[in-house]
């Protein structure tokens, strides 16, 4: 059989570089953070064994998948969902539909309100995920983008803002 | 009033609403190309005549109609599963749906197996799974409150499997609703209070939380302006059509409103209250609701200031300072909740620690409060709330609707 070719969609090149680039960042900041925030570390602790959740625009991509494995391990699994078993679906309905995600100029509880995000899975753990995701952006972004992109700025202490963004942003980059 | 750049508004249900409109419904059916309808209803329901009613207003067009009263309030897919088989043994080709939510639940879940010729519910399961149009299906709500007639959505419980189905799909929506005054007019007055106050939580939620829209605002408005000037009325007045068909047309209007907008953290805490101690939705929805505006007030106190004119009538909006009026729409809807309670002699319950179940034990204990907070963590609606809510946040405004006590709002946390 000839080999399959691929046939990549066209245009807005740039973009899908950018999101490529947030959601690897984004997946590998949620392993980061469960190994160092509380609270993302408990979350992570009532999800299921073997439980993966992905991130992306419909219908092909950019996504990321991050997972929980036997070992209770958080793992960033790359950016390729077919040859994994999804148990919740986080889907931005378009490539637009998630750059406005990841420029922050849209919140995931605006962007699901105004029909932007379908979720796919059983709803506490997407909470849950939703809760992660919210904890990992306040490490990321400096606080006036953090402002937009979420409900409600957390009060943490001087040392939690500082250490941890450290942490978070030096195991995001080293990938550990 | 307030426009998103973006939201989706389907309301695809034929309404048929007034006095006498039980006898439309077989020539409803007959338009829709159908002729032997399943009554799908629970024992509740049939027990207190309302089978015998819709029967009898249908006799001429439709001497026989099969009867299927077994429907238990936590209906699942065995139930679904046997009534598709009733369906098929009578060669029906309709459902008329007379009932609550649990009920028009189920009947939806018999018309998916029905109309796609299917054994297995599951494979159904999720968003938009169903692609073309089911069997015709006539809903006949027998409360105002729950506005299931107008939603997209279905739940079905699976008890062996220990999880719930949840279905979405705009072919699920019923092909009409049929509002006849004569459908509540037994309903006890205790229980019109809080079914209608459902409806006004469901209104009240779609204007104020993050998924409203100018469609949906409007049915959301007319609901509770319709709501506040009857519900008294009628808890006093059981006989009242005007006012039953009043609270019924409310009902559907909030149903609109909210299955267009969704609701908040009121339904939020309230599906947990009610998953924890069995609370009656309706009575958890009256107790929560000036919490739910109380905690999200910084972030909507615009919206919540616009709600004063439904609420409490263009004069009191008009003589009330713009500082005041969110804070004074939610000091009506408490003054609402305690005029029921006058009226109900006591049996609407204006706080949780009042709620005692049939047997006259306290419904909610003080351990129950921390797995309510849990559990409210994992529902969906919990998205739509415009402030965030954790499980510290929970537990604070359960605790004063426990008291009846306003929140502390000096205790809310901002961002
Ligand atoms: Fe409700």
């Amino acid at each position: 059989m000839e080999d399959f070719v691929e046939i990549k969609p066209k245009g807005k090149p740039l973009k899908r570089i950018y999101l490529n680039l947030m959601l690897w960042f984004v997946g590998r900041a949620i392993q980061a953070s469960a190994k160092v925030d509380k609270k993302v570390k408990q979350e992570f602790e009532d999800l299921p064994k073997g439980y993966n959740f992905a991130l992306g625009a419909f219908p092909n991509g950019p996504w990321m998948v991050v997972g929980k494995d036997d070992d209770g391990r958080v793992r960033y699994l790359g950016r390729n969902v077919k040859d994994k078993t999804i148990d919740l679906w986080m889907t931005l309905k378009s490539v637009e539909a998630l750059f406005l995600l990841f420029t922050f100029q849209e919140s995931t509880p605006v962007s699901n309100a105004r029909s932007r995000l379908f979720v796919e899975g059983d709803l506490p753990h997407a909470c849950a995920v939703v809760r992660i995701m919210d904890i990992v952006q306040v490490y990321l972004l400096p606080k006036f983008i953090a402002k937009l992109a979420i409900k409600r700025y957390p009060r943490w202490s001087l040392k939690q803002h500082i250490i941890g963004r450290i942490l978070v942003n030096a195991r995001t980059l080293i990938g550990y | 009033m307030y426009v998103p750049d973006y939201y989706e508004f389907c309301c695809g249900v034929k309404t048929v609403a007034g006095h006498g409109t039980l006898e439309r419904i077989p020539a409803l059916l007959s338009d829709m190309g159908a002729q032997k309808p399943l009554i799908i209803t629970d024992k509740g329901v049939s027990g207190a005549g309302l089978v015998d009613t819709v029967i009898a207003s249908m006799a001429e067009a439709l001497p026989t109609c099969p009867v299927e009263d077994d429907v238990p309030p936590d209906s699942d897919l065995k139930v679904v599963n046997r009534l598709a088989s009733v369906y098929r043994k009578h060669k029906c080709d309709a459902i008329i749906a007379v009932g609550g939510g649990s009920v028009l639940d189920t009947a939806k879940g018999v018309n998916i197996l029905v109309s796609q010729g299917a054994d297995d519910l599951m494979a159904f399961t999720g968003a938009n799974a169903l692609k073309q149009k089911l069997n015709p299906l006539i809903a006949v709500p027998t409360t105002a409150g729950t506005g299931s007639e107008v939603t997209v959505a279905a739940v079905i419980a699976d008890h062996e499997a220990k999880k719930k189905m949840l279905f979405g799909s705009p072919f699920l929506l019923p092909d009409a609703a049929v509002i006849d005054p004569r459908m509540t007019l037994t309903l006890p007055p205790h229980i019109t209070a809080a079914t209608a106050m459902d409806a006004m939580a469901h209104a009240v939620e779609a204007y104020t939380c993050l998924s409203k829209n100018p469609l949906s605002d409007a049915h959301a408005l007319e609901a509770i302006e319709l709501i506040r000037t009857h519900i008294v009325n009628v808890v006093r007045n059981p006989d009242d059509r005007e006012g039953r068909l009043a609270l019924a047309t409310a009902a559907t209007l909030a149903g609109i409103a909210f299955s267009n907008s969704t609701v908040g953290m009121v339904h939020t805490l309230g599906h947990s209250v009610g998953a924890v101690c069995h609370v009656p939705h309706g009575t958890c929805m009256a107790i929560l609701l000036p919490y739910g505006l109380e905690y999200n007030l910084h972030k909507i106190e615009e919206k919540t200031a616009e709600l004063l004119f439904p609420m409490a009538g263009s004069e009191v909006y008009a003589t009330t300072p713009p500082k005041e009026r969110a804070t004074t729409a939610i000091a009506a809807i408490r003054k609402l909740n305690q005029d029921l309670f006058d009226a109900t002699d006591g049996r609407h319950f204006t706080c949780f620690s009042q709620v005692k179940d049939p047997q006259g034990r306290q419904s909610i204990t003080g351990p129950d409060i921390e797995t309510i907070a849990a559990t409210a963590l994992g529902d969906g609606t919990i998205f739509y709330n415009p402030e965030d809510l954790d499980f510290e946040d929970c537990m604070m405004v359960l605790s004063a609707a426990w008291d009846g006590a306003p929140l502390d709002r000096s205790k809310i946390k901002q961002g």
